[in-house]
């Protein structure tokens, strides 16, 4: 039977010698977490500009979504300095608030893509139809006038 | 006048009056934007002038510029703003080949820029080292570790680094930033630190 002092002896040596591998595994998961987190973050946003590019295409007003989406490439860039330098742990979380923010305004320039779309096509009727029923008006109404003209004409001649 | 004359008035004043009855639908009718599509970027001295650039610096004094991006892309872009720090020898970006310089960066800013609008934001650095040897360079409150190491230079007598800016945009096609062919850059003497 080993002695309580001799197991002792025995699991310290044992945790001294494993314990520098522990450290770089986590050290190495770490990173890999933060380089993860980065590249969805980095996604999220990518695909959030794109919303909003296609949002202001379709004449919605993206000032707000802009200035969020500024915030979140903010705290992206951050991530990216912390890795950089070696703060995984910050880098994990400056990338987590970046893609929240991200999804946020991808999300709501979806929306407001639809709205404008949709008012966009109402407002495409009523001009269409409003120039249709103004040109017709026009070119009867100067025949009118052409034949009232030249009937008045033809009378004091 | 003859009736030949008024017929032609009238038929110039209904084409008129057609053309301003149908501007409503004519309006939706949009030319494609001529002219060049670029961007622009620059450095601003700590007045936000372009004068008084740091250039004589000293170990451990802080100084402030400001950095600017101007959109004429003809939409919205997704730009980054990389600054890299480097000594005579190490390369910039090479403006023929449209490469970037190969060096890591150290800050950078991110961020969305609708057509027409600028953006600017206030870079605050300081320089810990000597004239041959930085340590570290300070950016916005986050210390990098460069040791970037300097020789020399006979033709301008003084040991001097340079702290640039390169425009990277968005390209959706890739999916990635690439490097936008623009750079700024901001010759530092630390000869009298």
């Amino acid at each position: 039977m080993i002695s309580t002092s001799k197991l002792s002896v025995i699991l310290t040596v044992l945790f001294l010698f494993l314990l520098p591998a522990f450290i770089l595994r986590v050290s190495a998961s770490s990173e890999e977490m933060a380089t993860l987190a980065i590249t969805q973050a980095e996604e999220t946003v990518a695909s959030a500009y794109e919303a909003v590019l296609e949002a202001e295409q379709a004449r919605a007003n993206v000032s707000e979504l802009l200035d969020q989406l500024n915030v979140a490439g903010g705290h992206l860039a951050e991530a990216h300095m912390l890795f950089r330098l070696g703060d995984f742990d910050g880098a994990v979380h400056f990338a987590e608030i970046s893609s929240e923010i991200g999804m946020d305004v991808k999300n709501e320039a979806e929306e407001l893509k639809i709205e404008a779309y949709g008012s966009w096509i109402t407002s495409l009727w009523i001009r269409i139809i409003g120039s249709i029923v103004g040109v017709i008006a026009v070119v009867f109404g100067t025949l009118l006038a052409w034949r009232v003209f030249k009937r008045r004409y033809f009378r004091q001649v | 006048m003859k009736l030949d004359e008024f017929r032609i008035l009238f038929l110039v004043a209904g084409l008129v009056l057609t053309l301003i009855a149908a501007s409503p639908a004519l309006s939706l009718i949009s030319l494609p934007r001529s002219g060049e599509r670029f961007s622009e970027l620059w450095l601003l001295g700590p007045e936000h002038k372009a004068e008084n650039y740091p250039f004589n610096v000293r170990n451990m004094k802080q100084y402030r510029i400001y950095v600017g991006v101007g959109n004429q892309l003809g939409e919205l872009a997704y730009y980054a703003v990389y600054v890299k720090f480097r000594n005579q020898t190490q390369q910039l970006p090479n403006s023929k080949m449209s490469e970037p310089s190969p060096l890591p960066p150290l800050y950078e800013f991110r961020f969305v820029l609708s057509d027409g609008k600028v953006w600017e934001a206030p870079l605050t650095f300081t320089i810990e080292g000597n004239f041959s040897l930085v340590q570290n360079i300070s950016i916005n409150g986050i210390v990098f570790p460069v040791n970037r190491i300097s020789t020399w230079d006979s033709d301008r007598n003084g040991f001097y680094y340079q702290m640039f800016f390169e425009l990277w945009l968005y390209n959706m096609t890739s999916k990635s930033f690439q490097y936008h062919d623009r750079f700024v850059g901001l010759w530092l003497n630390m000869t009298g630190s």
